[in-house]
């Protein structure tokens, strides 16, 4: 109980995630064959890794109270704007995806200076931005992508290493990074005590915007990153990327235990929300489920399992 | 025959006793004092008069019933909490007859009208000054306070109204108000449970009384045949010198701050010296502007004009990181807006200001915090089952510890404490007291806001009086009286016999 990766577990929620996860994972391997292929698991961990990395952006704004809805957006942008850079302006193919990313956290710092410097509320600023940065990008690409993306680039998309696509290592060790930052590090005690209690927190003399500012910087940074890997995952910048990163981030953050209000969860539990997202739709594919009803099933599944997750701690807890 | 009863009662939590073997009994037209430390189990025993938990031993009777067989029973049980707990973006009326359904203004839409016009012989009946559609943000702290129990007592079933700490963020004159309430509610036959620190209200309100403390009734009868001393000692278990005083030995000798000339959106023009070795006290009613010169200082608050040093240099305003950098800290009456961090643990609460001392290059070090957070914990004597218990779960006066506890590892030049014994027991007063004084003697600028004049008197050196925002007098607290000081936080004319 008591020593400190194990503080990880006692952060109660997750465990509960973890289990649920487990149950889902050997669930699914029981009702369908196709499901343990190491095909079908790397089809799962590739897809994962893209959402995963928004997960991790996403759930370190929601510990500190924040949402951006513009994050799949900038992935979009970034990813697009990597590829105008490649191809039409002839930049360097990995300098144009650092170039992408550093924009991604640039729109991210637009956000952070918007919402801490005139005090405005994060959800509704970024459903602005997410308008204009996804303006910008049809009106870049006028919808259609651009193809030709270097060969020697795809291997970040494509490969594999140790055995795992490579976006996942990268992910994982985004995720590596993330935990670290939040769980052991004073900045991170400042997430989340800004996140419990901004107010609290200055009354410490956190500086409050600079962390939140940051927070907002690095989560751009993250969304784009997501996005430049997603061009060499298709070989093409597709102006599209990004239009399914929005919701489900948040769904499985809450869904890992981080709240939409701020202060408690950790990028860990997200990334088994996102787990669980990820397999039940790897399943549905697998049942063969029309495309039509998919929407339906892969929602459903969310309702329930953060209505399971809610009562169940309610059952748990002992709050005297 | 009591109307309310309770026999044996007991209420376990995992690894916990809350309560063990309460009875209780409580007359209609009497007023019954619930006494006890914080901790001792008043809020649980609260929780399960009304309903909101379950007893795990034991019976309640409430008019010869058992509530857990009829739970309409409940109805007849109307609690008032401490902290306030009101819509502040609605209307007075509205407010008070929440939810409408309950005091039949339900339906299909809300009758403004005949709520204002309802609302207004209850605020006649409480002595709320407020108009009934002005929004309950922009009225007084006091008339918040009585529109709670006017809120309780639109209940037309409830019997028994509980006010806990109901006047704890009032001035002596509001707390008349109140009492003139309360006796009105108990010539319409109603009994009040009343829960209070305050000895002086405890002995002037009061017809009953039971004590708990660690969960047990240690014992029960009439105020009139107790002496406060006594009392004082069933609740804490030991004596307590209660009118021991705690001013700093030794003159004061060097100015620590010198405030010149300050202005903020709610107080004007104030200039005042702090000397190393006092305690400086701030007394004036709610709302004269201390909270808020303080929170100037500390650059929680904008300032308009003035100029602050700090031992000669100029001093940042503005910016509370570089405020608490060089040394000040300032500990908010509002203990749940400005203090905790309600879902982390006890020892994140704490850990989050000594982080200096337990980062390493592999982060903090779990190891070096839980030692520097049990080092606080047995040394302010915070009562908890462990350092990872949430915050939120302690209770208030160990949450006040907590944070005293935190203060002080940080080494600060200059302390301000800002109403610090709000809703906290006699016994942890007097440690915070003690904190205070032996601070004042180390050399660290103390500063103590109060409401409570006896307080300032106990441990202040000097009394700076404020009102309406302006400071109305400076005096030394061993050549004032009550008087004097009483007419500086009116307002009147009183002449400043120093500085």
């Amino acid at each position: 109980m008591q020593t400190n990766p194990l503080t990880l577990l006692t952060r109660s929620p997750l465990a509960g995630v973890f289990v649920a996860l487990a149950v889902i994972f050997i669930l699914s391997a029981l009702i369908s064959p196709y499901f343990l292929t190491p095909y079908n698991l790397s089809v799962i961990a590739r897809g994962l890794a893209f959402v995963g990395l928004i997960t991790i952006a996403q759930s370190m704004l929601m510990v500190l109270g924040e949402l951006d809805l513009s994050l799949g957006v900038i992935g979009g942008l970034c990813g697009v704007i990597s590829g105008i850079l490649m191809i039409r302006l002839g930049i360097e193919p990995y300098s144009a995806m650092l170039l992408a990313i550093m924009l991604g956290a640039s729109l991210g710092l637009l956000n952070g200076l918007l919402i801490t410097v005139l005090r405005l509320h994060s959800l509704v600023l970024t459903i602005g931005t997410a308008g204009i940065f996804g303006g910008v990008n049809l009106v870049l690409t006028r919808g259609v992508a651009i193809t030709g993306i270097p060969k020697k680039v795809q291997y970040l998309g494509r490969g594999d290493f140790l055995g795992m696509p490579v976006p996942f290592v990268i992910m994982l060790i985004a995720l590596a990074v993330a935990t670290f930052v939040m769980l052991k590090t004073p900045f991170g005690r400042y997430m989340y005590a800004i996140g419990n209690n901004q107010a609290g927190a200055r009354m410490l003399g956190i500086k409050v915007d600079k962390v939140r500012l940051l927070v907002f910087v690095v989560a751009g940074g993250i969304a784009g990153l997501a996005g430049v890997l997603m061009v060499a995952r298709l070989g093409t910048a597709q102006p599209s990327i990004g239009d399914t990163w929005v919701l489900a981030p948040i769904a499985a953050s809450v869904i890992g235990g981080v709240a939409t209000t701020g202060g408690i969860g950790s990028p860990i539990g997200a990334i088994f929300g996102a787990g669980i997202i990820a397999i039940i739709e790897n399943i549905i594919v697998l049942f063969g489920v029309s495309p039509y009803w998919q929407g339906i099933v892969s929602g459903a599944i969310v309702v329930l399992a953060i209505s399971f997750d809610a009562i169940s701690r309610r059952y748990l807890r002992r709050d005297a | 025959m009591a109307y309310l009863e309770t026999r044996g009662l007991g209420r376990d939590f995992p690894g916990v006793t809350a309560l063990n073997a309460v009875d209780l009994s409580i007359d209609l037209g009497r007023t019954h004092v619930l006494a006890g430390e914080n901790g001792a189990g008043k809020s649980t025993l609260v929780k399960i008069l009304t309903g909101t938990d379950r007893a795990s031993r034991g019976d309640i009777l409430i008019n010869g019933r058992n509530p857990v067989d009829d739970p309409a029973l409940y109805k007849n049980v109307a609690y008032v909490p401490q902290e306030l707990n009101l819509f502040p973006q609605m209307s007075v009326a509205e407010n008070l007859f929440m939810p409408f359904s309950r005091t039949g203004h339900g339906g299909l839409l809300v009758n403004r009208r005949a709520l204002v016009d309802e609302a207004r012989s209850y605020l006649e009946r409480f002595g709320i000054e407020a108009n009934p559609r002005e929004l309950v943000a922009n009225i007084s702290v006091s008339d918040q306070q009585l529109l709670q129990i006017a809120r309780a007592c639109t209940n037309t079933d409830m019997k028994v109204l509980i006010l806990d700490e109901p006047t704890s963020s009032l001035t002596r004159v509001e707390v008349d108000r109140v009492f003139r309430v309360i006796r009105s509610l108990l010539d319409r036959d109603h009994a009040i449970v009343f829960i209070s620190h305050k000895m002086e209200e405890v002995f002037s309100i009061g017809d009953d009384y039971t004590v708990l403390r660690n969960g047990e009734k240690i014992e029960n009868g009439r105020i009139a045949d107790i002496s406060e001393k006594d009392l004082i000692r069933a609740m804490s278990g030991r004596d307590i010198a209660f009118d021991e005083h705690f001013r700093p030995k030794g003159p004061p000798t060097d100015n620590i701050m010198n405030v010149r000339g300050l202005s903020g959106s709610r107080f004007q023009d104030v200039s005042f010296e702090l000397r190393r070795g006092e305690i400086l006290g701030f007394a004036g009613l709610v709302g004269a502007g201390r909270s808020e010169v303080m929170q100037t200082i500390f650059g929680f608050l904008k300032a308009k004009t003035g100029k602050v040093t700090i031992e000669g240099k100029p001093w940042k305003l503005n910016d509370t990181a570089s405020s608490v950098h060089g040394g000040m800290l300032y500990l908010s009456e509002e203990r749940k807006h400005h203090g905790i961090f309600p879902l982390l643990s006890l020892r994140e609460n704490i850990g989050i200001s000594i982080l200096s001392l337990t980062k390493g290059y592999l982060g903090i070090s779990g190891g070096r915090e839980r030692e520097a957070v049990q080092k606080i914990i047995d040394e302010y004597g915070i009562r908890t089952s462990g350092m990872g218990k949430r915050i939120s779960q302690l209770s208030g006066g160990n949450q006040q510890k907590a944070i005293i506890g935190r203060a002080m590892a940080t080494r600060p030049r200059i302390l301000i404490f800002d109403e610090p014994t709000k809703g906290i027991d006699i016994r942890t007063k007097t440690e915070i007291y003690r904190i205070m004084k032996g601070l004042a003697e180390e050399g660290v600028g103390v500063i103590l806001v109060s409401s409570e004049l006896d307080e300032l008197k106990k441990c202040a050196s000097r009394i700076i009086t404020m009102h309406h925002g302006r400071i109305t007098g400076a005096f030394d607290t061993a050549e004032t009286n009550n008087e004097t000081l009483v007419g500086a936080i009116f307002g009147t004319e009183a002449k400043a016999d120093a500085n």
